[in-house]
């Protein structure tokens, strides 16, 4: 099943894209054609999974996006300088021009002191200032990861810290690219697409129909078993999962091809079923994640 | 296969077919041919409307196949019985209308965003999938007690 899905062009050729269009704008920048940018990685509230996933991806990876890409101004995980020489970094940029990356939701409770991220001038700074201040005048805003895109599990019930998304705060076009956490090829296709070309085309939601246009379902190498009617009853069954509760069919994204950790295998291949978590709504509207005794089979 | 399934299966074939001669359409330079073509499409078009006026006929007298004892008319009550659990089929109302859910890929799990069958549903569809054209995708199997 793994050789028939890479074995069709049109999907290996996507899985080519990400390192075809990175190389171009890792060569234009040495030969002088285009400019390094500055990006900006504001982690506001969530769990620092998409900066460990991007760690994780390769061909492109971080290393190339650090040294041959952008410069990194600001990354409270990465970056050297700690305490108040790195909040004076951050907002130093405010007037250069940068693009903005964002991961985590923001938290609006009580002004936003539910996660304060640094201090300035002996002033505790909120995930909420920063993203007010820095949001608006970024060339480009990226949200990534779901709690960035629409919340996410920082936004989940009960929500104590009134958790909301980047897009909720900023009046102003917002990349999203959910996925708990973001691709690092979702990443860095988007962000190699926006040095070389600008922005890349968007779906309604503003997802980039790069990566965002087909569902799993309609891709899955499991759809076989799902159009004969030949269900997984349990975790670890090799069939279609559609009874236990799986969201690839309303999951827009492109795993079944691309795949995980370094592109090896992903939750179907494991026989796991798709939680959704590329889709709004995650984690709340996609549960339950498993459900036994659902309907009988014909 | 129930009624719908059938149904569903001939409109895909005439679709096709329609397809099929219309692609040919483009190709032929022979007028001869093109009319041949035009009279074929005349002709498909009639199969799809006699279809579609058959399958009006047969909702009316339409009975669940897999659970024949399940009248057409479903009561509030009767419709929360189909829950999608415990082997149970996941029935939604919509609009007046019954649709069953328990094969759409959409409702893995007989669940969807956060949403359970054996309901009326009719408003948040409306909220969430207004102007999509959903329900003519759906199998019916009745109608709710006015
Ligand atoms: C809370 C309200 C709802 C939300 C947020 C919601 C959301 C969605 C979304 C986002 C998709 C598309 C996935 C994609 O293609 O990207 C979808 C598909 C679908 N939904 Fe819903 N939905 C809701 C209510 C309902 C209800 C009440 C029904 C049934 C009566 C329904 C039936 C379907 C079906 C059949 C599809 C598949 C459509 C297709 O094949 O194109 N949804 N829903
Ligand atoms: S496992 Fe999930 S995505 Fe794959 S065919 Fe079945 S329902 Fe669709």
């Amino acid at each position: 099943m793994k050789n028939k899905t890479n074995s069709c062009p049109n999907q290996s050729e996507k899985l080519k894209l990400i390192s075809m269009l990175a190389n171009k704008a890792i060569a234009s920048i040495k030969n002088g054609s285009l400019k390094k940018r500055n990006l900006v990685w504001l982690e506001l509230t969530g769990c620092s999974g998409n900066i460990i996933s991007l760690l994780d991806g390769v061909n492109p990876g971080f290393r190339n996006l650090a040294t041959q890409m952008v410069n990194i101004i600001y990354d409270n995980s990465l970056m050297v300088a700690d305490g108040e020489a790195a909040m004076e970094k951050l907002f130093s940029i405010a007037d250069d021009d940068y693009i903005l990356l964002v991961e985590g939701a923001v938290a609006t409770k009580d002004d936003g002191l539910y996660n304060v991220i640094g201090q300035l001038n002996g002033q505790p700074v909120t995930a909420y200032r920063a993203i007010n201040e820095l949001g608006p005048k970024a060339s480009y805003v990226i949200a990534m990861g779901a709690c960035a895109c629409d919340g996410g599990v920082t936004a989940a019930k009960p929500n104590p810290s009134h958790a909301v998304s980047i897009q909720s705060v900023l009046n102003r076009k917002v990349i999203k690219l959910p996925g708990c956490p973001c691709h690092p090829d979702w990443l860095m296709g988007t962000l190699s697409y926006i040095l070389l070309y600008g922005q890349p085309e968007l779906d309604s939601k503003d997802r980039p129909t790069m990566f965002y246009s087909t569902l799993i379902h309609d891709i899955c190498p499991r759809r076989p078993f799902f159009d004969q009617g030949i269900f997984a009853e349990k975790l670890g069954d090799k069939t279609c999962m559609f009874k236990i509760g799986c969201r690839g069919p309303v999951t827009p994204v492109d795993c079944p091809i691309r795949k995980w950790n370094q592109h090896v295998n992903w939750p179907i291949g494991d026989d796991s079923p798709c939680i959704g978590c590329a889709q709004f709504g995650f984690p709340d509207r996609m549960e339950p994640f498993i459900s036994y005794n659902t309907t009988r089979e014909e | 296969m129930s009624e719908q399934q059938l149904y569903n299966k001939d409109f895909e074939h005439i679709i096709s077919e329609i397809n099929n001669t219309i692609d040919s359409l483009y190709l032929t330079k022979n007028c001869y041919d093109k009319n041949k073509l035009l009279n074929n499409l005349r002709r498909q078009i009639a199969n799809i409307t006699m279809l579609m006026q058959n399958n009006r006929i047969n909702t009316d007298s339409m009975i669940d196949p897999k659970n024949p004892t399940a009248s057409k008319v479903f009561t509030p009550a009767e419709l929360a019985t189909y829950t999608g659990k415990d082997g149970n089929l996941a029935y939604v109302a919509v609009n007046g209308v019954v649709y069953d859910m328990t094969n759409v890929a959409a409702w893995g799990g007989a669940t969807h965003f956060g949403l359970t069958p054996g309901k009326d549903l009719t408003g948040v569809f409306a909220s969430c999938h207004d102007g999509q054209p959903i329900l003519s995708t759906l199998p019916v199997v009745g109608v709710m007690a006015p």
